[in-house]
């Protein structure tokens, strides 16, 4: 009690609120969920007016509180007390908590600039916590390297762009201020193939079966399963073009039998080995 | 100056006009002036289509506030604000509502600047300047009448086919 004494006498010491014809004595400033003490105020009916409330209460003459419950919400208020009026402002209190935007949610690896991060901060009462702040992002993947950058807040919000990182994997991808802070999941995926390699076989019915080898990005991780790879075989009759997904990490095909042909592999933009088949390789 | 080279200074005059990032809307139906400037967003410029898009539903969002806070009706809040902003102004009415009390916005215009539009579009921070006649009404009395200008913090976010206002905050000063 004492304690909350000390405050409201200490909110009444800040210079007065905005003027009207007869001012109440209100302070400028207050913080969310704080109560204010209005001195001097004339007796009669009293109007608060808030971002989020409207009250009309009877007053006696004299010291009149506010309670902080009905100035939690940060914003511009108004009292009037008869002729008597005031405005004040209720600003926000220390950070609570982070809402967190993390896009996209998935990613592929070591991608440059890929993931985003935007941190909202506020306090306990929902208002944006205006003051600038660091904010920490970290995003990493379980026995990888973690990237870390920090962002300074304007107006309640950070934000980033970081670099995926070279791990396939659940991402970690945590925002934090003080002790507070706000995990999000960004799966990373294999990139792209890094290099392919296939080599072929005559089959039982005389059909040429081709075969890659394990199939991964430039940082090693494998490619998913799924994903399309592409044979191609030229001879003298024409062209025959095979689409095989990759399944536990390789792709398979069966190319029509061939005495002379040239047999090719490719995913997306990225180009395999050549096989000159009956050509002696 | 020749007619033809007038008209095409006055092409070239519009076709910039068309092309910058201020856009100001002023609709009797639509809401209050809103004079936009997206110049100094940060990290993302604000697309064009956007802009007006913003400046569409922030006007129509003023509108649905001010005839919300008159007639006590919440309902109206529902098209143009979610979140936090949605519960407070909800509040708002409901308290205003219980004890016969209301308000009314002579609303005179925003001056509108962003000053952040995530990479990923998702949301868009603006600063306010807002100059508004307010009165406070008891019934129908009015106990306070006051010209004032003031600043708003607001976090707007995209929804299916608007843009919603999510934080509405006035503050002391920018």
């Amino acid at each position: 009690m004492k304690a909350l004494r000390t405050l409201v006498l200490a909110s009444a010491l800040v210079w007065p609120a905005t003027v009207f014809a007869a001012d109440l004595q209100v302070p400028k400033n207050v913080v969310a969920g704080q109560p204010v003490t209005i001195n001097s105020a004339p007796g009669g009916t009293m109007y608060l007016f808030g971002p989020n409330v409207a009250v009309k209460q009877n007053v006696d003459a004299g010291t009149v509180e506010v309670p902080g419950e009905r100035l939690q919400a940060a914003g511009r208020y108004t009292v009037v007390i008869g002729d008597s009026k005031a405005t004040f402002f209720v600003t926000n209190g220390k950070p609570e908590s982070i809402a967190f935007l993390a896009r996209p949610s998935r990613v592929p690896a070591a991608a440059e600039e890929a993931v985003t991060g935007t941190a909202f901060i506020f306090d306990r009462y929902d208002n944006l916590v205006r003051q600038p702040l660091p904010v920490k992002f970290e995003l990493a993947v379980a026995g990888g390297a973690p990237e870390t950058r920090t962002a300074t807040s304007r107006d309640g919000a950070a934000w980033v762009k970081m670099n995926s990182g070279r791990k396939e994997g659940a991402a970690q991808f945590v925002a934090s201020t003080g002790a507070i802070s706000t995990k999000r999941v960004v799966q990373h995926v294999a990139s792209d193939p890094c290099s392919i390699r296939m080599r072929a076989a005559r089959g039982n019915n005389g059909n040429i079966v081709v075969e890659t080898d394990p199939i991964r990005d430039c940082s090693g991780n494998a490619v998913p399963d799924g994903t399309i790879v592409t044979f191609t075989s030229v001879d003298r009759k024409g062209r025959s073009t095979i689409d095989a997904r990759i399944k536990r990490g390789i792709a398979r095909a069966e190319l029509p039998a061939s005495d002379n042909a040239t047999i090719s592999v490719a995913a997306g933009v990225v180009m395999g080995n050549e096989i000159r088949w009956g050509g002696g390789r | 100056m020749s007619t033809k080279a007038g008209l095409i200074a006055a092409s070239l005059v519009l076709a910039v006009a068309a092309l910058t990032s201020s856009f100001t809307v002023k609709a009797a139906d639509a809401g209050p002036k809103i004079a936009f400037d997206a110049g100094a967003a940060t990290p993302r410029q604000v697309e064009e289509g956007t802009v007006k898009a913003v400046t569409r539903d922030y006007a129509a969002a003023w509108k649905s506030l001010g005839e919300a806070v008159e007639q006590n009706r919440a309902d109206l809040l529902n098209a143009n604000f979610a979140g936090t902003a949605r519960e407070r102004f909800g509040a708002l009415v409901e308290s205003q509502a219980k004890n016969g009390l209301r308000q009314r916005y002579v609303d005179r215009g925003h001056k509108v600047q962003v000053i952040f539009y995530s990479a990923d579009g998702s949301s868009m921070q603006v600063r306010d300047t807002a100059q508004i006649e307010i009165q406070l009404l008891d019934g129908s009395e009015v106990v306070h009448s006051e010209q004032a200008t003031v600043s708003y913090l607001a976090l707007l976010t995209p929804a299916e086919n608007s843009w919603k206002v999510r934080v509405l905050e006035s503050v002391p000063e920018f």
